[in-house]
């Protein structure tokens, strides 16, 4: 028995228990659930792209949001409110309230910019953007940061500038976005025929397969050797250019992919949650992904995804008593402080402690000396 | 035309009396207190708190606000930030939480709501404060009438970064924590006891912050959360400027406040914000060390 067996066992495990809640779960904390899982998906983005490139990735609301909004443009459109307006074809509801006397109802010309919405009315379209415009915005910074060889807190700082930044155009461009106020009010999103009605059970095994399939491509994903090199140019970038390989490549490659991912759990947000809004792009969401991905554990793809699940639970039950949701904020704003001073690795890293006792244990003495060893040498994870 | 310049010379102040404190824990000791937001808050509320319990001024409460936030500053360093050196990216996780406790210490009372006691000046609501008359109004220098309460914010940031430039360039510690600036190791090595001057300076800059926050108190509404969008602005500014360059810190601020004055004149405030936010992009992606930095030895 390898550490090797228990982590698969640990996955093993983990997928299990997300496909099996609605067994006990009603379909309110179902729904609930659900939205938690995609932050765990969140999770899993921040750790690829801070654990593993060792890119502290400040502006992933970004990328959350912007593949949010997309999907949420096509769902408003097939909102049955957007449908009742008085024209052929739909036209969401604040474009009319707002619309200069006169104009035509029509997302052609009700204002200057309603006919970026046109495509939007097929819904593959929101879903295909939902995931290309993320990724492309993703390559272009990518290139434009690592070709430059700019590093550390500098990606941080522009990346947080960035998120920032759109959450303003958003905000500024009311027409076309709704403004403040966000996409609400949205239609179901619909697979061959199938409605996905937030509180089905079907909605919550759409999004808790997609958080196992793309738990499992991440994990497999840093097996790769591209990930492996990945993982040398966190530790030495000096060093892995000088062995010859193409750094930014790497980087812009796991940088697009983090975004990649962060911008398909904006989309099944939406499916779940049924709005859009600015605060998808707030400083303290983007923070917080990376809060939960601390106290999870960085270094770990299924720790940083465990950690996002199970801190949003706790505060959603604890907000349920009155009176302590104030506190357990300041409880968060502690534990963040004590994992960051004491506990870096995260409650990953306490489990991989377990497991390597757990492994040592079981193999009998011999080995014991060896696991122990290994534990100086090996990385997390 | 000349109002707008105005405008944006005493938005560029307000950026600058926040971020000479960033300027200076960011520059001299590498690293990123997010909680300083939290700290212009807390300077904030001591204006608030000193008015209602000491029945002191608007002026007097600058001292005071100074003092207590490098207080709170001086418990941050000694309890958090002196075991995070060298580790920068975490220095900015962990006083981010340490944020989130200051934040809720003020909404909460202390915890001591809990227990059915409030404070006055206090807790999740909104307060106020009430500047002297002699800053109300307005004042007309040269045919043009400007705000005498910016023009009043202008001359406080002045007076405090002259009072920064001299402890920096003209006293022993400033000499210190400019060798600590250029290197670290280096002043060590030569006798700086380098972990007292990064304390002191962390409580300075924290002080700084304080002085900010009274700044803001007199035309800003007081709330738990005004903290959290002006770290952002004020970390813009340093970075934009370089990294532990006094004067680079100065003319960025200047530079992006005239930049958000001009913009926000012929559009709007949020238009403003974003067009501060690209150019600080610009300049960090072409000058990562920032406009005005030195070479590094």
């Amino acid at each position: 028995m390898t550490k090797r067996h228990v982590e698969i066992a640990v996955y093993a495990i983990f997928i299990a228990a997300i496909m099996l809640a609605p067994l006990v779960l009603e379909p309110f904390w179902l729904n609930r659930i659900a939205k938690y899982l995609v932050y765990g998906m969140l999770g899993i983005a921040v750790a690829l792209s801070w654990g593993y490139a060792g890119v502290l990735n400040l502006g992933q609301g970004l990328f959350f949001g912007a593949g949010a909004y997309m999907l949420a443009m096509s769902l408003k459109l097939a909102s049955p409110t957007s449908l009742q307006q008085g024209s052929d074809t739909p036209v969401p509801d604040f474009m009319l309230w707002n619309a200069e006397p006169g104009s035509k109802t029509d997302l052609c010309c009700i204002n200057k910019a309603s006919f970026l919405w046109i495509p939007f009315q097929n819904q593959w379209f929101g879903v295909a953007m939902g995931i290309l415009l993320p990724v492309c915005i993703a390559a272009v910074i990518g290139i434009i940061l690592f070709r430059k060889r700019i590093a550390g807190v500098f990606i941080s700082i522009i990346t947080l500038a960035l998120v920032l930044l759109v959450r303003l155009l958003i905000i500024d461009a009311q027409p076309v976005t709704n403004g403040f106020n966000g996409l609400t009010d949205l239609g179901w999103f619909k697979l061959f025929d199938f409605e996905f009605d937030p509180y089905l059970v079907q909605t919550y095994y759409l999004v808790a397969g997609s958080l196992a399939v793309v738990l499992v491509a991440a994990r497999l994903l840093i097996e790769t050797r591209a990930g492996l090199i990945l993982q040398a140019i966190r530790d030495d970038p000096n060093r892995a250019r000088y062995l010859g390989f193409d750094v930014p490549r790497f980087q812009t490659f796991f940088f697009t992919v983090s975004a990649g991912i962060a911008s398909f759990a904006g989309m099944l947000y939406v499916i779940a949650a049924e709005f859009a809004s600015p605060t998808f792009m707030d400083l303290s969401f983007s923070i917080s992904m990376v809060v939960w991905a601390a106290v999870g554990g960085r270094a770990s793809i299924l720790g940083a995804c465990i950690g996002a699940i199970l801190i949003n639970t706790i505060t959603a039950s604890v907000s349920e008593t009155k009176g302590f949701a104030e506190t357990w904020k300041a409880i968060i704003g502690l534990i963040f402080v004590l994992v960051v001073l004491y506990l870096p690795r995260g409650l990953a890293g306490f489990a991989h402690d377990i497991a390597d006792w757990f492994v040592a244990r079981v193999n009998g003495s011999p080995h014991r000396a060896a696991a122990r060893e290994a534990d100086g040498v090996q990385p997390a994870e | 035309m000349i109002d707008t310049l105005f405008i944006g010379l005493s938005v560029g102040s307000i950026l600058l009396l926040v971020a000479l404190g960033l300027a200076i824990t960011y520059g001299v000791m590498g690293v990123i207190n997010m909680a300083h937001g939290e700290l212009v808050m807390v300077g904030a509320y001591t204006t608030v708190m000193s008015g209602i319990w000491l029945h002191t001024g608007f002026l007097i409460a600058i001292p005071i606000a100074f003092v207590v936030t490098a207080l709170v500053g001086l418990m941050i360093e000694r309890i958090v930030v002196r075991r995070l050196y060298g580790r920068i990216l975490d220095t900015l996780l962990a006083t981010w939480g340490i944020g989130i406790l200051i934040q809720q210490a003020v909404r909460l009372e202390f915890g001591l709501s809990f227990f059915g006691i409030h404070i006055e000046g206090l807790g999740p609501g909104l307060q106020n404060v009430t500047i002297p008359e002699t800053l109300q109004g307005a004042i007309s220098i040269g045919g043009v009438e400007i705000n005498a309460y910016r023009t009043f914010i202008i001359l406080v940031t002045g007076v405090f970064t002259l009072i920064t430039w001299f402890i920096l360039f003209r006293t022993p510690i400033g000499t210190q924590v400019r060798a600590i600036i250029r290197n670290r190791q280096m002043a060590a090595a030569c006798g700086v006891d380098v972990e007292r001057v990064n304390a002191m300076t962390f409580a300075f800059g924290s002080g700084l912050a304080g002085v900010a926050g009274v700044m803001m108190s007199g035309f800003k509404t007081v709330f738990p959360d005004m903290g959290t969008p002006m770290v952002v602005d004020g970390f813009l500014v340093v970075v934009a400027g370089g990294v532990g360059s006094l004067l680079g810190s100065v003319l960025s601020a200047g530079m992006l406040g005239e930049i958000n004055g001009v913009v926000a004149s012929i559009t709007n405030d949020i238009v403003a914000r974003a067009v501060v936010f690209g150019v600080v992009i610009l300049i960090i992606i072409a000058k990562p060390k920032g406009l005005f930095s030195f070479k590094e030895r």
